[in-house]
């Protein structure tokens, strides 16, 4: 009785357990093939040209940091690091504070064609942005804003997917909340800053992640509105690396390491958290 | 009678005056208008005037010197645009794209998808791997696999010469050019469509399941009668974002072959991009953004009818 019943539970255990191995398998050779390249720009990064383009060892023989030296001195490597972390921590925080406000005002307040005029500004999330691209080239030249900074930073001041995921959040938000701190007298202000941004806290992570990551890979529209080399933001300084240093493979490799490395350690640490802001998007 | 309808309407219009002057005055109208203001006047300036702009350029013959001496040249700027001898090229390359990209992203994504779904250890670290290329920068990964991808010097053909495999020369080649880089656009952005996905698989409430465990679905049928119909909205979702996304790829051919060799990956945004930037014809590229414009539309207004009536957080 005994010896028959565990001969019929091995055989699907060992299906089970084949299963399991080939899914293991499966998805350990995509995790692999998804974190090889990086690996190997790491450590391209230590080696001098010659070793980069022959070698197929992974780890450097003649480990070097010249290459690094070489991407601050002969271009403005620092600079551009500033001029990204700048534009994408000012953009992260107005973004943060345009969609919360508008968030609050659509998710809270009554008055009069409220909802025609969130539709209207949804609406605008179907529209490429290349329809707008040449009017607004011409908008923000006439505003004398090309070659600043202000050019990328302005058009993002409000994002409409933050505005709509704040509203959502807000709008579900129990009502008794709001009015019970203005019954204690608090300001409509103190309500959105004390009630509102504490309690989407959430939402506002995912949204900081999304737009941080937005402006630190912003590339089609800083190339429009800035040429000049002093103004350059990480991409457009690796766009500038491929074509003014066409075959100098070991500075692209120092280039973009650096631009992947403070996104990658924030990774590390909180990969879960990004998953979570980045599937937001479309879910 | 008359003094009477004075009477009753004055007080009325008071009532009305004071009403307006409660709500004017009330600490929610004032922090509401100075929120509403500055949105509005933001939505005006930097969406819907564009967009009429938009409208107007592609009708025009637009005077860079003097914008008000422009000439109106009716359906010529489209005329103009769908007569540019990269025009039916670049369109067919941006649609081979999309279709390369179909047949890739979404059995792989669904694949990956189904095995993560089934694992309860590890998940969290497969997933973490499979996302890493999507969130870093796309210029840098464009670098690392123009390095990589080198016909010459390229790391992927010393490893394939190492195996005694025959090498390609991706990039260089107008045959293998458009696959490698869908195939580099595919690594960078898999993750995010599993995420979707295996978001989607792990909603479904584990009651059904059960149900058709009682009722002898197991394996197989279990996934084609259950699994598979309950995720296809989430099919329909990725498929849609993937359509919108590849229709206007730009970043990854302006960065590794320029639209080369021989145009084999030449787009419809670079196409946009050089009318606009490099001629400066302010008016065809308006026309054919607009062309775009109406193709995503149509595919946004598509989402919405089929997704909307279910979408939730």
């Amino acid at each position: 009785m005994v010896g028959s019943r565990t001969k019929h539970s091995w055989q699907p255990k060992l299906v089970t357990l084949l299963g399991r191995v080939v899914t293991h398998g499966f998805l350990l050779l995509f995790s692999a093939i998804a974190i090889i390249p990086f690996v190997w720009l790491f450590f391209g990064t230590f080696k001098p040209y010659r070793e980069l383009v022959s070698s197929s060892a992974l780890l450097p023989v003649d480990w070097t940091l010249e290459n690094y030296r070489e991407i601050f001195t002969r271009l403005y490597f620092g600079r551009a690091f500033a001029n990204s972390l700048i534009l994408a921590t000012a953009s992260t925080l107005t973004t943060l504070l345009t969609s919360a406000a508008t968030g609050f005002l659509f998710g809270r307040y009554q008055f009069w064609a409220r909802d025609t005029l969130f539709s209207l500004i949804l609406a605008t999330m179907m529209i490429p942005g290349t329809l707008t691209m040449v009017p607004l080239y011409i908008f923000i030249s006439n505003l004398g804003l090309v070659n600043s900074l202000y050019a990328i930073f302005v058009p993002g001041l409000w994002s409409t997917f933050g505005c709509f995921l704040m509203r959502q959040f807000i709008a579900d938000l129990p009502v008794d909340m709001f009015d019970a701190a203005r019954i204690d007298g608090a300001a409509e202000w103190m309500v959105f800053v004390r009630i509102v941004i504490p309690m989407a806290k959430s939402p506002l992570a995912a949204l900081a992640v999304l737009t941080f990551l937005g402006s630190w890979d912003g590339f089609m529209w800083p190339l429009i509105v800035i040429n000049d080399a002093k103004k350059y933001t990480l991409p457009l300084l690796l766009n500038s690396l491929r074509s003014l240093y066409w075959s100098r493979y070991e500075l692209w490799a120092a280039g973009a390491m650096l631009t992947i490395a403070p996104v990658m350690l924030l990774y590390i640490f909180s990969s879960r958290f990004f998953i979570r802001g980045l599937a937001v998007t479309g879910k | 009678m008359q003094s009477q309808v004075r009477q009753e309407t004055a007080p009325t219009l008071a009532a009305i005056g004071a009403r307006a002057r409660r709500i004017i005055r009330s600490p929610q109208f004032r922090f509401g208008i100075i929120i509403l203001l500055p949105t509005l006047l933001f939505y005006w300036f930097f969406h819907y005037k564009l967009i009429l702009e938009g409208f107007r350029l592609s009708v025009l013959r637009y005077n860079i010197q003097d914008p008000a001496k422009s000439l109106f040249v009716g359906l010529g700027n489209f005329e103009s645009v769908m007569k540019h001898h990269l025009f039916m090229k670049s369109v067919g390359n941006t649609l081979s794209w999309s279709l390369l990209s179909f047949v890739i992203v979404l059995p792989l994504a669904m694949i990956i998808s189904i095995s993560l779904a089934t694992l309860e250890r590890m998940r969290q670290f497969y997933q973490a791997c499979i996302f890493l290329p999507y969130v870093v920068s796309l210029l840098a990964v464009a670098l690392l696999f123009k390095m990589l991808l080198d016909a010459e010097v390229g790391q992927v053909n010393r490893f394939l010469r190492d195996l005694g495999l025959p090498t390609s020369r991706f990039l260089a080649s107008t045959s293998a050019a458009l696959p490698t880089l869908v195939g580099v656009a595919s690594w960078k952005r898999i993750g995010f469509y599993v995420i979707l996905i295996t978001a989607g698989m792990l909603n479904i409430p584990e009651e059904i399941y059960d149900a058709a465990l009682v009722d002898g679905a197991r394996g197989w049928t279990r996934f084609w009668k259950i699994t598979f119909p309950l995720i296809a909205r989430t099919q329909m979702l990725v498929g849609i974002l993937l359509a919108i996304a590849t229709l206007q790829v730009f970043t990854e051919s302006f960065v590794l072959t320029e639209g080369g060799p021989a145009n084999a990956t030449y787009m419809y945004n670079m196409l946009l991009y050089n009318e606009a930037f490099m001629k400066l014809r302010f008016g065809p590229a308006s026309a054919a953004a607009l062309l775009q414009f109406i193709v995503i539309f149509a595919i946004s207004m598509f989402q919405l009818k089929v997704l909307e009536p279910k979408w939730e957080y």
